[in-house]
């Protein structure tokens, strides 16, 4: 179950999105997201529907496996539509019954509102798939790195964000696994009120945290090992060097931001 | 030259009480002097406490002595300014493959050391090319490592040791977490290493049969070094060695009871080949040429089963992991088994063969795809059926059990299973001791802390945790994984001794052929998710050809016996274990 969570993934392919500068997919996600929040008509969509439509084609990661990325906010977008649908009271009533009362108005702020939503997650999600953890925390530690000034940890917490997406998914396997190992031994996680449910967790929880200080023990003595002493005098094997296709994917963004913002108004 | 050098080396772990106040020392290195040359390959062994691993490092100044002083390639690592010229020349290879991994992509793992010591970005891409190269590894540099096996991972552990250019690789226990595959190839990496790279290699491990290609062995015990020698002298000691723990390699150990029973055969012999030059030697005794189709006849006799209702029954399961999606797989394909009451089944299969998954269908914790799974003659996916009930019933002890503990003290953590029966609490308390005194532990520890206990005590509580809910039918899942030479012996005598004295019907799931052909009545070979062969013990090994197009191999005697009939010694091949072995031997060959 917790496997078929696709969001923040990594998708290996050997694409011309995947092979961007990070940085650059950082930033045109981050103009893509505004940019969504400035269209405010149907055409505007069109543009930004056509945009991701051909990134996503670019991307080379199957349709199907960015779609899976939706499934644990689907909550969240149905709370949203209802919301937006039962509390915009202007506009022409389409449908009443009782108290609610459904405007035309209503359904469009929802219909649009929950296109914002999917586009969000599925523009950001589409950098996660393209672009190596690694890349990512490179990316964000040299975009950020002018707030060294200001004594931000700048390398520091590129260092943690990346060890901490790579055992993300070692984790997960290993809850699934003391889960199953406590049920083995008769622990029952399903039934019961609120708090019992809170203290059958007890049981997983202790040996989780125990193994991930174990692990971040071992991992520190590894990395020490290996000469690790934080960022100075560290060079790189993947620097990050700005090149023709990266300067040619801001220009096209940028473009695309325009573009959209002017027939979206 | 010297690679490593210490003297009258000290190390001793601090305790320390709730405010942080020394309140103890216990001294893991006593006083040790040692000496390595450049270029050797030098194994270290010692059970599970011995201080090796503390030994190792100080090779690599994560621990600096207490008393005493350790040079590395002639600079003393208690001094601060050579820790990073030591670490760089003694490289440190540790035993969780998952836990030294910090790249999220092989190659940019194997960049991270030259990264730190600030080698510019050409030269990082040639080192990481080299070394990717010289483990085998290159085709897999853009691989996530979780996607890796154990064997891979280690490898690339490796390759990210080797692209730092040390003079001297240290190797904790690589091997201890993989399966004989991964091993073996772990193994081949570190030989060709050697030969190619001329670096000084130190094994530190508890597998004997790694240690055969050594030049030098160094067994520790509690802190000190109680034997130094060349891989001969050490295992020419098989009584000394078991002393301390250890055994030897299951030929030496063969030639060690041959030659007990009066055999003119050398002192440690490693390879199979010098007992069989040794046994040929022998004369023949005449009389016995037909013993091996006897010995066949009597197999198929052993094999009748007494009919009877299978306590459990698996009938056609299949099971699909993750259908419909990228990660989709047939992970049990048309599986039918029939166990019965008080039986001591062995599973086999190398890594991926879906062994996992079929014990996790014995006790419901994953349904069948389709198929169905009887219990005492009942359909566990039935309406009605309560799978918590057969859960009392099937007891499940995963692998590195230890990890599942959770409780402030021990006698609590094996109530755990009880309470949750409903049991009373003097009734809980009751069967916790009952099944902590069936594993064996003494009841000094039942009031300490599970984590405080070393790594064998601390199965022992998991397992005793789930005895304790007193299950009709016992899974384990490679019970001994990690445990040294006699740490593993006693754990499986405990097994097999509650199997045939409480009537508990055993699942084993091993990666050791030794054990498997030592303990079980029955062995069910898995490949690729299918069941691919079933039979006792002397049946399924002498399919041993098969078994190795598969990934497994039989026990080690198997191959010494095949050996001894090819030079025309008619022993009886389908001995397995090593008393069989002396038996057929001393039947046929006369002293």
């Amino acid at each position: 179950m917790i496997r078929d969570i696709t969001i923040g993934q990594y998708y290996p392919a050997d694409s011309k999105l995947h092979r961007l500068d990070p940085r650059v997919k950082i930033m045109c996600t981050l103009f893509f997201l505004i940019s969504l929040f400035c269209i405010r008509n149907i055409w505007g969509y069109v543009v930004a529907t056509f945009f991701l439509a051909t990134v996503i084609c670019i991307s080379k990661v199957p349709f199907k496996f960015i779609v899976k990325g939706l499934r644990p906010v689907i909550m969240l977008l149905m709370i949203t539509v209802i919301f937006n649908l039962l509390l915009t009271k202007t506009g022409t009533v389409v449908y009443e019954i009782w108290i609610l009362r459904i405007t035309d108005e209503g359904l469009r702020t929802a219909g649009y509102m929950t296109v914002r939503l999917i586009y969000l997650i599925l523009g950001s999600s589409l950098m996660t798939f393209t672009t190596t953890p690694n890349a990512l925390t490179d990316g964000i530690e040299k975009l950020l790195w002018p707030l060294r000034k200001i004594k931000l940890p700048v390398h520091e917490i590129a260092m943690m964000m990346s060890i901490a997406l790579r055992f993300i998914p070692i984790l997960l396997e290993e809850t699934d696994k003391i889960m199953k190992a406590q049920i083995a031994r008769g622990a029952d996680l399903e039934s019961g009120n609120i708090i019992q449910k809170a203290k059958a967790m007890i049981p997983i929880l202790v040996p989780l945290f125990v193994s991930a200080f174990r692990r971040a023990t071992d991992l520190a003595m590894a990395m020490e090992a290996r000469c690790y002493r934080g960022g100075e005098g560290r060079t790189k094997m993947k620097p990050l060097v700005y090149r023709k296709k990266d300067y040619i994917a801001y220009a096209i963004t940028i473009t695309y931001v325009v573009f959209a913002v002017l027939v979206g108004r | 030259m010297r690679m490593i050098k210490t003297d009258n080396l000290i190390f001793e772990y601090k305790k320390h009480d709730d405010e942080g106040n020394v309140i103890g020392a216990h001294r893991a290195i006593d006083e040790i002097n040692l000496d390595i040359e450049e270029g050797q390959f030098i194994a270290i062994l010692g059970h599970n406490g011995s201080g090796k691993s503390t030994l190792a490092k100080h090779m690599n100044a994560i621990l600096v002595p207490t008393g005493g002083t350790m040079w590395v390639d002639g600079k003393n690592t208690s001094e601060e300014d050579n820790i990073w010229d030591v670490r760089q020349s003694a490289g440190m290879v540790f035993q969780n493959p998952d836990n030294q991994i910090i790249g999220t992509v092989v190659e940019e793992d194997v960049g991270f050391g030259p990264e730190n010591l600030g080698v510019p970005t050409e030269e990082i891409w040639r080192r990481v090319e080299e070394s990717l190269s010289a483990v085998g590894m290159i085709e897999y540099r853009h691989h996530s490592p979780n996607k890796l096996s154990g064997g891979q991972k280690q490898r690339v552990a490796i390759a990210g040791v080797v692209a730092m250019r040390p003079k001297c690789i240290v190797l904790d226990e690589p091997t201890a977490m993989l399966d004989p595959n991964g091993r073996k190839e772990v193994l081949r990496t570190v030989e060709e290493l050697r030969k190619r790279e001329k670096v000084t290699v130190i094994l530190i491990t508890h597998y004997m049969e790694e240690v055969v290609g050594a030049d030098r062995v160094i067994v520790m015990d509690k802190g000190h070094i109680v034997m130094d020698g060349t891989t001969k002298e050490v295992f020419s000691q098989v009584e000394t060695l078991k002393k301390y723990r250890l055994d030897v390699p299951q030929v030496t150990l063969l030639a060690h009871e041959l030659k007990k029973k009066g055999y003119d055969i050398p002192d440690a012999v490693l390879t199979t080949e010098e007992l069989v030059d040794a046994l040929a030697c022998c004369e023949i005794a005449g009389t016995h040429t037909v013993h091996k189709s006897e010995s066949q006849s009597g197999v198929s006799e052993v094999s009748v089963d007494v009919p009877k209702e299978p306590i459990i029954k698996l009938d056609h399961v299949n099971y699909i992991y993750s259908p419909g999606n990228a990660y989709e797989k047939h992970a049990l394909k048309d599986v039918s088994l029939d166990i019965y009451e008080g039986e001591f089944i062995g599973i086999i299969g190398h890594t991926g063969s879906g062994k996992s998954t079929l014990i996790q269908h014995l006790n419901g914790l994953i349904k069948a795809t389709d198929g169905a799974i009887y219990y005492r003659g009942k359909n566990i996916y039935g309406e009605k059926y309560n799978l918590r009930q057969l859960r009392n019933q099937v007891g499940l002890v995963f692998q590195y059990p230890e990890h599942q503990l959770f409780e402030i003290d021990v006698l609590t953590d094996v109530c755990f299973g009880p309470k949750n029966q409903g049991l009373s609490v003097e009734e809980c308390k009751a069967r916790a001791i009952e099944a902590l005194q069936l594993v064996g532990l003494p009841e000094k520890y039942y009031g300490r802390s599970p984590f405080d206990l070393s790594g064998g005590q601390k199965r022992r509580v998991a397992i005793a945790g789930v005895l304790a809910m007193k299950p009709k039918v016992l899974v384990l899942d490679e019970p001994t994984a990690g445990l040294d030479p006699k740490g593993r012996d006693e754990i499986l005598n405990q097994i097999a001794h509650l199997q045939k004295e409480g009537n508990l019907t055993v699942i084993l799931v091993s990666h050791s052929m030794e054990d498997i052909a030592k303990y079980v009545d029955r062995i069910v070979v898995m490949n690729k998710g299918c069941k691919m062969l079933e039979g006792v013990p002397k049946e399924v090994f002498s399919h041993y050809k098969e078994l190795e197009s598969v990934g497994l191999a039989a026990p080690q005697v198997s191959y010494i016996m095949h050996a001894l009939v090819e030079r025309g010694i008619p022993v009886d091949t389908q001995a397995t274990t090593i008393s069989e072995a002396v038996e057929t031997i001393s039947q046929i060959l006369i002293k």
